[in-house]
């Protein structure tokens, strides 16, 4: 609309006369301040805010503009229902921990829920604990009851809705529903969908770097059980807003201004974030030729084992891990199975293990461990470096190794109770040298002033394996970080590294690109260490295991490249969460 | 420009409170939901002598009593208590301190070239004030609009300084406990005039906000003079065809007059003086609102754009004394291996007053057009890209 004729302004200037007298009025010194604040705080609006942060321990987490934001946005501006759709490695999981906060601080929770993935679960409860002091039982603990014994509970989603509990998680009325990797209920056809839609609660807080999987229905799915109504109904959403010829977004501007009311999408190039550079150096030796027979000897025993008694394959998976971190950590498993069980098969192989144990004088990685530890003296402040391992034996014995030499060592272990573990974090950062740590470090503690880890041996898992790397390059760190990969070659841990982590591009994922690929993998029914441990002992020979290897790797590396389309796809369709220019 | 509201949270709230009342000798024993205040004797505020319970939150539903006040954000307690306070010193006096951070440029801040030292020498003191402005906008289609502005004017060479203002907004949010006094050194005769460039340039920074509501307020006015016209162009429509009815009836009674009988004729010739004259009576209104509207309804026009004119009120709330210093400043640039030092025009709490030009193309040196080399003068990014 032009060409209308503008209307009046009338300008009205008030006296000043009565500020002016005031200049000659007496006041105590600071009243003057107070008056001009009382004047701002006249012309403000009343406004919401985020009261437990400050409650927050600032050691613990740090956090994040955007996470603030979106935590705000989601209680306040969403009424307490949100899809949260950050990139991946934004913290989601840090938002949806300040929201929980804010709720138990203004006491809107006596009643809460999280569903996340089956792998995931533990590393919620860790986070949310250790980082914003809420303590949530998990299904897995021993002292898990039921849905309807606690009131505080992360469960795997697929425990939920099996048979067994499905009907006591429905019969609750929740305060809070959360729900991680949300695009798991894309499909109104599945348990999943069913459960969280019949599910019944106040507020819901539903996670997904990528809400929409194969096409925009998934979008239509996920957001209408969050918000049932906002897109109307199934066929209305699209006419309004696919084009189906080519299914693509029409009415975009429309779509987007619904989506602003549930959704809060963060990109990274948005944020802050901003991580150093990791360098990774893997390193594989040749073992000496008594550590080579000893591999051999360990590895031909589990196989043989394993296909009498599938029973025992923990205790075999065992043994082959062991093997390859230390000669030390293999004996104290096979003594405790020799001594502690009368009627063992295989006894006298093991008998001859140990004396192959007892043979072995020097123990490669250990050695070659010395090597970057030096490296590390000369170059970094104070010498610091971490060394992991997942075994108690091993730890010993590199801590008296390294402490023979003269470096000033430190143990981390499950075993030390928190505040003594608090002890040992404080004690490294002042005093320097090397801290020898199994996975119990892998919860929770920050550890950014240190740059150099060492594997000396690595776990089956790739979570733990990016939890480790996440204690030093993480939000904060402010020099590059140096990774070490030890493993000797030829052995099960070579192929892992080589043949799996290095193709999934593992140790330069950044933090939850992994967690995206894993859910995935999960998603199919795999566990990663499983899947390891029965391809190595179904192998007939060198080769096939090799073959084995490479197409788990063919695997993985579709499951990346999916897990990266999405993540593109995604990013294009809600670029900016500016949806674009229409297409109509 | 910046708008000096600030929001009024919860937190803020208590903070506010909490330092007005022991600035006045109240005492304040804290526990979680509530506050215990004492009052004591002579004290002038909104609470009488004597304890008082102070409900933090929302969450008592009771109502106020003498001894029981609720302390959120809309509480009328808390406005009460907003009122008073700023009633009671409206002028003063504070110091933009020599040490305070010193304020890099843009233009250096936005480039890859680091600031290694930064010396400031102060070498004479200045003066300004700042006024709190409110603008009241209304008009009858938009809701009330209140803007809080802050304006600071050089007392000497009445200079606007945004900066400065930006500076004092900084130093009185209600977090800080920047030190004021009441001891203003400037005159009523002093400050008028300075009170009359505020205003034109207060009148400047809201004018885009102004022209917003201007524009909406007219398209407003322009709608209803619209619909307006298209009633009486409907109106006009139903007087034209009441007006062919008539004549029509007019002609069909002068065709009876010619072939009738005496009687109906007479009776024709009666009813049509009276149509005529209904005809007449008609054809006048039609002709005027015709005329009316192919001038516009000019009168009617005016009238409902007077109605939704704008009428804006300001109001100057507080007037601050504020000194400052002014000097030199020697910032220690570094360029990778590269050291240069520059010396410009600075203030204490207004930064760089010079306006800096690239040595070699000669222009102004901005946040979007960085400096980009110091080797041999200050180059612009400009210049050096277009090489």
């Amino acid at each position: 609309m032009s060409g209308y004729d503008l209307v009046d302004i009338e300008v009205t200037h008030e006296s000043a006369d009565d500020l002016l007298d005031s200049l000659s009025e007496d006041g105590t010194d600071g009243s003057h301040l107070q008056s001009i604040q009382a004047v701002r705080l006249q012309a403000g609006q009343p406004d919401s805010e985020l009261r437990s942060l400050k409650e927050l321990d600032e050691n613990a987490v740090k956090l994040l503009e955007h996470q603030v934001d979106a935590a705000y946005r989601a209680l306040f501006e969403m009424d307490g229902k949100a899809l949260l759709a950050d990139e991946v490695g934004l913290g989601k999981t840090i938002e949806v921990g300040m929201i929980l906060k804010e709720m138990h601080f203004r006491e809107t929770d006596e009643s809460v829920l999280i569903l996340t993935p089956a792998q995931l679960a533990k590393q919620w409860q860790a986070e949310l604990r250790e980082k914003f002091g809420l303590d949530f039982v998990c299904n897995y603990d021993d002292e898990f009851e039921d849905f309807d014994a606690h009131d505080y509970i992360i469960a795997s989603i697929d425990t939920a809705k099996s048979e067994r509990h499905r009907q006591t998680v429905l019969d609750r009325d929740w305060d809070v529903l959360v729900l991680d990797e949300a695009h798991y209920v894309k499909n109104e056809e599945t348990d999943r969908y069913d459960l969280i839609d019949r599910l019944s609660y106040n507020y819901a807080f539903f996670l997904t770097a990528t809400p929409i999987q194969n096409e925009l229905t998934d979008l239509y799915n996920v957001v209408s059980l969050l918000r049932p109504g906002l897109f109307g109904t199934r066929d209305v959403f699209h006419q309004y807003f696919v084009n189906n010829n080519q299914e693509t977004l029409v009415n975009r501007d429309e779509l987007q201004d619904r989506l602003n009311k549930v959704m809060i999408r963060n990109r990274r190039e948005d944020t802050d974030i901003d991580f150093t550079d990791r360098t990774i150096d893997t390193r594989t030796f040749d073992p000496t030729p008594k550590e080579r027979e000893l591999y051999q000897a360990v590895s031909d025993y589990v196989k043989g084992a394993y296909s009498q008694d599938q029973g025992q394959k923990l205790v075999l998976m065992l043994l082959q891990k062991e093997v390859v971190s230390s000669p030390v950590a293999l004996k104290q498993t096979i003594e405790k199975r020799l001594y502690d069980q009368s009627e063992l098969t295989h006894a006298d192989e093991l008998e001859s293990i140990l004396d192959l144990i007892d043979e072995i004088d020097t123990v490669t990685k250990q050695e070659r461990l010395l090597d970057i530890v030096e490296e590390a003296r000369d170059n970094v402040e104070m010498g610091r470096v971490i060394v992991f391992t997942q075994f108690r034996a091993t730890q010993q014995q590199i801590l008296d190794r390294l402490a023979s030499e003269g470096y000033t060592v430190h143990a981390f272990h499950g075993g030390h109770s928190s505040s003594e573990k608090e002890q040992i974090v404080e004690e490294f950062e002042e005093e320097g040298g090397i801290l020898v740590s199994t996975d119990a470090m892998s919860e929770g503690r920050n550890l950014q002033f240190c740059n150099i880890l060492v594997n000396l041996d690595l776990p089956w898992n790739p979570m733990r394996v990016e939890q480790r790397i996440g204690r030093v390059h993480r939000i904060g760190q402010k020099r590059d970080v140096f990774i070490f990969n030890m493993a000797l070659k030829d052995t099960v841990e070579e192929y892992v590294l080589e043949r799996l982590y290095h193709k999934i591009d593992l140790f330069q994922q950044s933090v939850g690109e992994l967690s995206s690929i894993l859910s995935r993998l999960e998603e199919s029914g795999t566990s990663f260490e499983d899947e390891i441990f029965e391809r190595l002992v179904a192998a007939d020979s060198e080769v096939d295991l090799e073959n084995d290897f490479d197409a788990m790797a063919v695997d993985l590396q579709e499951q990346r490249e999916l897990a990266d389309k999405l993540e593109e796809f995604n990013s294009g369709v809600f670029e900016g969460f500016d949806l674009g220019e229409s297409d109509d | 420009m910046t708008e000096a509201s600030i929001s009024v949270t919860q937190s803020v709230v208590e903070k506010f409170t909490e330092r007005y009342l022991c600035s006045l000798g109240c005492s304040i024993e804290q526990s979680d939901d509530h506050w215990e205040v004492s009052v004591p004797e002579a004290t002038e505020t909104v609470i009488s002598q004597g304890k008082h319970m102070l409900i933090r939150g929302e969450v008592n539903p009771d109502d106020d009593d003498e001894n029981t006040k609720r302390l959120h954000p809309e509480s009328a307690f808390f406005q009460e208590l907003l009122r008073e306070a700023s009633e009671r010193s409206p002028s003063g006096k504070v110091s933009i301190e020599t040490d305070s951070d010193i304020e890099i440029p843009e233009w250096i801040h936005h480039s890859s070239v680091e600031v290694e030292n930064a010396q400031f020498t102060p070498y004479y003191d200045r003066i300004a004030i700042v006024v709190l402005f409110r603008v009241g906008i209304e008009t009858v289609s938009e809701y009330q609009q209140e803007l809080l502005r802050a304006i600071a004017v050089d007392t000497r060479s009445e200079e606007i300084l945004p900066k400065l203002a930006e500076t004092f907004l900084d130093s009185t949010k209600v977090e800080t406990e920047t030190a004021t006094s009441d001891d203003v050194q400037l005159t009523k005769t002093n400050i008028r005039p300075l009170l009359e460039t505020a205003r034109e340039l207060l009148l400047k920074n809201v004018q885009g906000k102004l022209d917003s509501i201007h524009r909406e307020a007219s398209r407003a006015a322009d709608s209803e003079v619209e619909e307006y016209r298209q009633m009486q162009q409907q109106r006009i429509q139903e007087l034209q065809e009441k007006h062919s009815n008539l004549s029509s009836k007019i002609n069909d009674l002068s065709e009876k007059i010619n072939s009738g009988d005496e009687d109906s004729r007479v009776q024709a010739l009666r009813e049509r003086k009276e149509l005529k004259s209904e005809y007449e009576e008609l054809d006048e209104t039609l002709n005027e609102l015709q005329e009316r509207r192919d001038s516009g309804f000019p009168e009617r026009q005016r009238e409902i754009r007077e109605r939704h004119s704008l009428d804006v009120q300001v109001r100057p709330l507080t007037l601050t004394e504020v000194e400052y210093d002014r000097g030199e400043i020697d910032f220690e640039l570094v360029d990778g291996s590269i050291h240069q030092t520059v010396t410009l025009g600075y203030g204490s709490g207004i930064g760089v007053a010079d306006t800096v030009r690239c040595s070699s193309c000669e222009r102004k040196l901005t946040e979007g057009n960085p400096i980009r080399a110091i080797s041999d003068g200050l180059k612009c990014q400009s210049c050096t890209k277009e090489r």
